[in-house]
């Protein structure tokens, strides 16, 4: 009954699917940051030692290393990548800068709580070339978070600490019960990071950036429990549409 | 760790307010939470200097005039004959002993630091000596192991074991070491694993008199894994794996000792140190605009000088001279971010970053088309983990699983579809299209990856009156697929809803496609949907059972049919949570419009009533009956 010929008849409703929302959230942040300038990398999710911990200035016995817990698979030889940064590693090996990649994907470690799951979502960026400081940085960071979360959202840099970068920052926002909260982890690139994928770092210098994409959709939708995203519920997934 | 804050401003001259000091330590880069005034830090890994009251202080002094905790004992201490063997120097290159013998068995009350320490951390007290141990670990850093002396008889040694040894720790846990172990044997008993606990064989108790206390630095190598390889909770273990300050132990002995003459009276007194290497100092040159470039910013000379000697580093001819106890700093790198720290990160400014060299619009791509198709023709995205219980022989499987249920990685879609589907079947949904894009890996000879489109659907294809009573099935697949996917590669399983102990009859058809099977004619798909740009607030799921009702009206008027279509659509309630016109018909000759409704209602807080749903549909019907021409066959008022 085509619903062109019977005028009076009741609309005839068609019901489109979703997209799944960390998907949604996922493919945002890649379009706002290729809007940027930056172009997309991909990279496997089963990782060598090498190129998720070694070549990431992540030594053996570090203790940044015991906190990632990680999966091994295939009798040690391979773990499941903790985080998207191999894929920059693969990149900067590949490219001469200047560079600018984003990567995007899965990530494994070994948590299954309330808050943490064994598999969540992860968005990297990099930047090399001549000059780049963590004032450029910054300012790349506060066009991130402004798109997401509006231009009148504050934000806090705070010194921290990872192995592949050099000084090291977590940013926060201010949620709207005054609470701050942890949105992304960036740093200016560890020359050591640098020198193994070949670059030399007294010429380039270099920013990298990376979030966690349940986080920013769950502040974005307000789902409190992470563990709603992979329940596949119906009645969940197509509220977003 | 748990620091007071009691204990910081009774070194901090100008006394400022625990949000003051908050706002400092958030800037320095230190986390922590606030509890009955008790910051709960969380340092991070390479922070293992601020592991304590003094390390906390030399950090605030960047702020605040501050007087660390440093009453010690200054008098000449005779150095004493120790059998002590060190077999791991190149892991201990340092160690000292410091041997008292009280002149008798009395302790008088805990007063001063020792008392504030238990007081006002609620700790746990042991035994006097191990009491100071812990206090001077909290204000130094330093770690310390207190060894009764009576019970150490023979030659000390520090030294690795290989293989199987059994260890009962001083908290009377019974371990047994396995594998390459640090640890300090006497009589070639183990009496210590060193850098993480002591044993019970030589532990203090209040009736020691005589203790040998020994002060090492362990290269973090040494001890790192052990505590978690053991199941210890060490606080000893938790600082040597963040590196120690190798230069401290006669001065933090010298504050043991102070500590221990304010409660007892001591007749004998001795120390003795061993160095094995040389310590280096660590100096950097001095280059402040490579500094500058890091950051971002313009200091001059003196303000880098001024921001590093505030942090104890001392500027010489030859370079910045780090101090003993930062040994996570080594590059210019390392010294800008101790620069812009000081500075304030939110204090750098901004420089605009223009990058230039790519434009690519993502979302253009095959895989950006495939889902438009299936979402413009109702499918839902779902993502699934990969872990599964068992799988075919080129499965991967995971070392340290979660659990035995998920020691493998999944080589197709299938089982992770079909159990969402019947997870939403056993929430009543009858209409279920599921498709899920991930990457799979299996193992043949090498590790190899797939990007793979999984499909799953069962029950009715829509709720419109058109789709409402047509049936998912393996045709209506392929009047999807078939233009933009090879027949061949379209392998359509119909899944037997006996193997998945299912009693429902409808159809499960399960498809997976790899992405590279599509043809370039998806490109050519024109989508209809687009992804959201706003994200709206999630209303949260109710887990409550669902409840249906379905109304069939007839119609006389047209021009009426629209009026009632707005009544309904629009009648609201929280407890209709769907409605849709499931069957249209309209009778030529008679010129009457037969239409059916269906009411799906939920409550959010428990399952609902048929009281409760009578009450809404007699409602609705009352209201609807108000419509001119409008009946409901059958309905009795």
């Amino acid at each position: 009954m085509p619903e062109s010929k019977d005028i009076s008849a009741p609309n005839l409703l068609k019901e489109f699917g979703a997209d799944h929302p960390i998907s949604h959230m996922k493919d945002s942040i890649m379009n706002l940051l290729t809007s940027f300038g930056f172009e997309i990398l991909n990279g496997p999710e089963i990782e060598s030692e090498e190129f998720n911990f070694d070549m990431l200035n992540i030594k053996e016995s570090h203790p940044a290393r015991q906190m990632h817990d990680t999966f091994y698979v295939n009798q040690k030889s391979h773990v499941l990548r903790t985080h998207t940064s191999p894929v920059q590693i693969r990149g900067m090996l590949e490219t001469k800068p200047p560079l600018a990649f984003i990567s995007g994907g899965k990530v494994y470690r070994k948590d299954d709580d309330s808050t943490h799951l064994p598999m969540f979502h992860q968005i990297e960026g990099i930047y090399v070339d001549k000059n780049v400081s963590l004032a450029n940085l910054k300012d790349l960071i506060f066009k991130i978070i402004k798109s997401l979360f509006g231009e009148d959202i504050k934000i806090r840099f705070r010194p921290s600490y990872f192995p592949f970068t050099e000084p090291s920052a977590e940013v926060d926002i201010l949620s709207n019960n005054g609470k701050w909260l942890e949105i992304l982890g960036c740093g200016i690139v560890n020359p050591v990071v640098l020198e193994n994928c070949n670059i030399d770092s007294k010429k380039y210098s270099g920013f990298a950036f990376g979030l966690g994409i349940e986080r920013i959709a769950m502040l974005k939708y307000e789902v409190s429990d992470i563990r709603e995203f992979y329940k596949s519920n119906l009645d969940f997934l197509k509220q977003f549409k | 760790m748990k620091i007071a804050y009691k204990h910081l401003i009774e070194r901090i001259h100008s006394k400022p307010s625990i949000e003051d000091i908050s706002d400092k330590l958030f800037q320095l880069g230190h986390e922590h939470e606030i509890n009955d005034e008790i910051f709960d830090m969380e340092f991070t890994p390479n922070r293992g200097d601020c592991l304590s009251v003094n390390g906390i202080l030399r950090d605030l002094a960047v702020f605040y005039d501050v007087c660390l905790y440093d009453e010690r004992y200054e008098e000449k201490i005779e150095s004493f004959d120790l059998d002590f063997i060190n077999k791991a120097c190149k892991d201990c290159p340092t160690i000292s002993f410091l041997k008292i013998d009280l002149e008798n068995y009395e302790i008088q009350p805990y007063k001063d630091e020792l008392k504030d320490y238990f007081n006002d951390l609620d700790a746990n007290k042991n035994n006097f000596f191990t009491d100071v141990s812990n206090y001077v670990s909290y204000e130094t850093g330093q770690p310390t192991h207190c060894y009764d002396a009576s019970k150490v008889e023979g030659n000390l040694s520090l030294n690795y074991v290989n293989g199987s040894y059994n260890f009962e720790t001083l908290l009377g846990k019974k371990l047994d070491l396995k594998g390459k172990n640090l640890v300090f044997s006497c009589k070639d008993q183990i009496i210590n694993l060193a850098g993480v606990i002591g044993g019970k064989n030589t532990s203090c108790s209040v009736d020691t008199s005589s203790v040998i206390v020994e002060c090492a630095y362990f290269k973090p190598d040494a001890i790192i894994g052990k505590s978690l390889k053991y199941d210890l909770s060490s606080e000893a273990a938790h600082k040597f794996e963040r590196n120690t300050d190798r230069n401290c132990h006669e001065l933090v002995l010298r504050r043991f000792l102070k500590i221990v003459l304010k409660h007892s009276k001591v007749k004998n007194i001795e120390m003795v140190s061993y160095n094995y290497t040389e310590f280096n100092k660590n100096i950097i040159p001095i280059n402040i605009d490579l500094i500058n470039k890091i950051i971002g910013i313009k200091i001059s000379k003196e303000e880098y000088t001024n921001y590093l000697s505030k942090l104890g580093f001392i500027l010489t001819n030859l370079g910045v001279e780090v101090p003993s106890y930062r040994n996570d700093i080594r590059t210019q790198n390392d010294i800008a971010e101790e620069i812009a720290r000081i500075i304030g990160y939110d204090n750098i400014p901004l420089t605009e970053l223009k990058i230039t060299n790519y434009e690519q619009k993502y979302g253009s791509n095959n895989e950006y088309k495939i889902k438009r198709l299936l979402i413009d023709n109702g499918f839902n995205e779902v993502i699934n983990n990969p872990f599964v219980k068992d799988s075919c022989k080129t499965a991967i499987k995971i070392d340290n699983p979660l659990d035995s249920n998920k020691s493998f990685l999944r080589t197709n879609l299938k089982n992770s579809l079909i159990e969402n589907l019947l997870f939403n079947e056993r929430r009543q949904k009858d209409s279920i299209k599921l498709f899920e894009l991930s990457d799979i890996y299996t193992y043949e000879k090498s590790i190899n990856k797939k990007r793979v489109l999984g499909i799953i659907v069962s029950g009715r294809i829509g709720k419109n009156y058109i789709d409402f009573s047509k049936k998912l099935n393996e045709k209506y697949l392929l009047s999807i697929l078939k233009k933009y996917v090879p027949e061949d590669k379209i392998v359509l399983d119909n899944v037997s809803r006996n193997s998945i102990n299912s009693k429902l009859k409808t159809e499960i058809v399960f498809l997976q496609i790899e992405l590279d099977d599509f043809n370039l004619d998806i490109q050519k798909y024109k989508e209809l949907s687009t992804p959201p740009k706003i994200f709206k607030k999630y209303i949260p799921v109710s887990d409550f059972p669902s409840s249906s009702r379905d109304l069939s009206f007839s119609i006389e008027e047209n021009s009426q049919l629209k009026t009632l279509e707005n009544l309904i659509l629009n009648y609201k309630n929280d407890l209709l949570k769907d409605c849709y016109v499931f069957d249209y018909y309209k009778n030529n000759k008679t010129q009457i419009n037969k239409v059916g409704y269906r009411f799906i209602f939920q409550s959010q807080i428990k399952t609902i009533t048929d009281e409760e749903v009578d009450t809404l549909i007699d409602d609705i019907i009352s209201k609807c009956l108000k419509i001119k021409s409008v009946k409901l066959p059958g309905y009795k008022n």
